[in-house]
């Protein structure tokens, strides 16, 4: 049996007396990408956040490599990069401040040219990285983010709507970056609307509606996920 | 717990601090005021310092320079005391500024203090003088809760907390950072108290009582930014975190005394001046008049001293009985005086010690307790100056009326009204004045003053412990999803 890094099995979460998730089930195998689609309030922030221990499981569980994750939040913190929605970084300090903030918190020594890389990996215009974030786009921002969570150099990232707020050449640029780590080794669980993105990065796609996982669709032979056809099913159930 | 992160969430509060300009504002204004609240009073006092005790100097001399004179002259010629701040008055005037800081002592009265700074038309009005007690125990909270209201809230409203949590910060960290940076603003306003106990080191005061005094206030501003803090990670929204301290701070600061001196108030009510005056009056009247030896109230006193000297008239005693007279008449007028003043200067304690009571409920009054003890600016030490002066008012109208009874002739004390040479016979030369003694107070000893002020740095301890178990409480909800 495959060992998979990030389980979610039989999960259920209640909040203010409401089943935001019920019985979702799924895994994340080692250099995998999987991405959570749904539509506003389907439970995929809520899936992301109990695995990163911010809400215990009303019943079931979610482990990391083995892990009980509202048991070892710590461990759990050390192994995973986090992308939030909509980039929430400093915006009084500029994106090399936030960056070595962040990384030093984290205890992860990178040299100013690694973080330049990073920072060119994700686009970032050079002239912009000593400016405040304050004065950035969304799009910016969330490079910021994204280089981030590639310096964490973790063997586990999640991210939340990753290419939120980005241009079609920037969410390319991303995506790349995305299958590049995937490549590496670091297992990806992404939540996002975005279909099509999802099922270019995605070796399997989740469908989570309304707290249930109405299906998982897995890449075929020549490694491709048919967006159409998750995308009409995805219409379908939010129509229901 | 790792303290690299606790001084990394620190350095990128100042960082946020120094780059809003509320911080910045708010920052320099605790600084200005604080500075502008110590020159001021520091300047006041030493003036006041400086007057009060040359005029005490001048009061002594001018009493021992008097020319020959019946000693009943001097009895109501008096003689003036003056209170002289103490080192810590410079920081904390206490009731300096509302009870009188000058006795006119003089026979068969016990007058009242007098020249209050606060009623003098300059300075008139609760606020008319901000003195650094009050900005560091009022004022001082208040400019910390406006830079570091949201220090955690912003985190949780602006979604970097999860940031953080997954960035290998823990809950504690966050909030000891934030607690620290803080602190910091405090311990940067606290430099100019610091300077200040210099000046009252100087000025002849303990170094325990000033190290103690720089403690004590240390606490108390370290209590304050443990509880933004920790109002803040209780706060889903910085502006609700706002709300929060606002309250706390009115309740705290503004609501807390007035409740404290108005139970007290109620609990141990007092007489007015007027009332207080009337019913001394009357007791006054059933102690015969020293001024006249034929009082009824003195007849048995005459029989006495005829029996005890075995003589059949005053004329033949060999004391003048006027002074005699005098002085039996000062020493029941005075127990009489001085119980009335016992009992209001214990009615005023037991106010106080009632008042003290509730200090457990804000540190802001357990500071004011603790700083007007340590300063020796408190209730306690006003009376220890009444009570000093009134010894000396005693002691010296005793030593003239003693001069009196025996170094004046009854013959001449009864005709000096119409014999020229019998009045100048009743004068004593004004060696006699030397009878007069210096003028002891001074500041309670540094036993009293720690024994006093103890219990409010205990409440402090308290304060302090409770909010941070407020704040290590409060982060543990930060850290979990509070999107709803």
């Amino acid at each position: 049996m495959k060992d998979f890094v990030l389980v979610a099995k039989e999960l259920c979460v209640e909040r203010g007396g409401q089943r935001v998730l019920d019985d979702v089930s799924f895994n994340v195998g080692k250099g995998e990408v999987f991405a959570l689609l749904g539509g506003n309030g389907a439970g995929k922030s809520t899936t992301l956040l109990t695995f990163l221990g911010f809400i215990a499981p009303s019943s079931g569980s979610v482990t990391l490599n083995g892990a009980v994750v509202h048991e070892h939040r710590a461990t759990v913190h050390q192994q995973t990069a986090y992308l939030p929605e909509s980039a929430r970084l400093y915006p009084h300090l500029s994106a090399r401040e936030n960056l070595n903030y962040f990384l030093s918190l984290a205890s992860v020594s990178c040299p100013d040219d690694e973080i330049e890389q990073a920072l060119d990996a994700v686009s970032l215009a050079a002239e912009a990285r000593s400016k405040r974030l304050s004065d950035y786009s969304k799009g910016m921002r969330q490079k910021v983010a994204i280089a981030l969570a590639i310096l964490r150099k973790t063997p586990v990232l999640l991210l939340d709507e990753p290419t939120s707020g980005l241009d079609p050449v920037a969410i390319d640029e991303f995506n790349a970056i995305l299958i590049a780590l995937a490549e590496k080794g670091t297992t990806i669980l992404m939540v996002t609307h975005d279909v099509y993105g999802a099922c270019h990065v995605a070796r399997r796609v989740g469908l989570l509606q309304r707290g249930h996982m109405v299906g998982i669709f897995e890449a075929s032979k020549n490694g491709e996920i048919s967006a159409e056809e998750v995308h009409r099913i995805f219409v379908d159930h939010q129509r229901l | 717990m790792n303290t690299r992160n606790v001084l990394l969430v620190a350095t990128a509060e100042w960082c946020y601090w120094r780059r809003s300009s509320l911080g910045v504002i708010a920052s320099v204004v605790a600084l200005l005021l604080v500075l502008a609240s110590l020159i001021s009073t520091n300047l006041r006092i030493d003036t006041e310092r400086g007057a009060r005790e040359s005029f005490q100097a001048t009061a002594e001399q001018t009493f021992k320079e008097q020319p020959a004179r019946h000693p009943h002259r001097m009895v109501h010629y008096g003689h003036y005391v003056f209170r002289s701040p103490a080192p810590l008055a410079i920081v904390d005037p206490g009731v300096d500024a509302y009870t009188g800081t000058v006795l006119f002592l003089e026979g068969h009265r016990q007058n009242s203090a007098a020249f209050s700074p606060r009623y003098s038309a300059a300075q008139a009005g609760p606020l008319a003088e901000i003195t650094p007690a009050f900005a560091y125990q009022v004022l001082l909270p208040l400019l910390l809760i406006i830079i570091g209201f949201a220090s955690v809230a912003r985190e949780r409203e602006g979604g970097t907390a999860y940031l953080l949590a997954t960035n290998s910060v823990t809950p504690t960290e966050l909030w000891l950072g934030k607690t620290v940076a803080l602190s910091g603003i405090a311990a940067i306003a606290l430099i100019p108290l610091a300077i200040s106990l210099v000046f009252a080191l100087m000025q002849g005061e303990s170094l325990t009582i000033v190290a103690l005094f720089f403690l004590g206030y240390a606490i108390y501003l370290g209590c304050w930014c443990t509880l933004i803090t920790a109002l803040s990670s209780w706060s889903r929204r910085s502006s609700i975190s706002l709300t929060f301290l606002l309250v706390t701070w009115l309740l705290l600061c503004i609501v807390a005394p007035r409740f404290g001196t108005t139970v007290a108030g109620i609990a141990i009510p007092l007489d007015g001046k007027i009332q207080s005056d009337l019913a001394v009056t009357s007791a006054l009247r059933d102690v015969g008049d020293g001024h006249n030896a034929n009082d009824p109230a003195f007849s048995r006193l005459r029989s006495q001293l005829l029996e005890q000297y075995n003589v059949e008239t005053v004329e033949e005693l060999p004391v003048n009985f006027r002074g005699i007279v005098a002085q039996a008449s000062e020493k029941d007028l005075t127990a009489l005086l001085n119980e009335f003043a016992d009992d209001r200067m214990a009615q005023e304690a037991k106010q106080t010690q009632v008042a003290r009571v509730f200090n457990v409920l804000s540190p802001a009054l357990a500071i004011k307790s603790f700083s007007l003890s340590m300063a020796s600016t408190d209730l306690s030490q006003h009376h220890q100056f009444l009570r000093d002066a009134e010894a000396l008012r005693y002691d010296f109208v005793q030593k003239l009326n003693s001069l009196h009874a025996e170094k004046l002739s009854y013959a001449d004390d009864i005709r000096r009204g119409s014999d020229d040479r019998a009045e100048q016979r009743t004068r004593v030369s004004s060696e006699n004045w030397r009878l007069l003694k210096d003028f002891p107070w001074q500041p309670r000893s540094l036993s009293e003053r720690l024994l006093d002020s103890l219990p409010q740095l205990l409440i402090l301890l308290f304060w302090y412990i409770c909010s941070a178990w407020l704040g290590i409480t409060g982060m543990q909800r930060v850290f979990k999803n509070n999107d709803g």
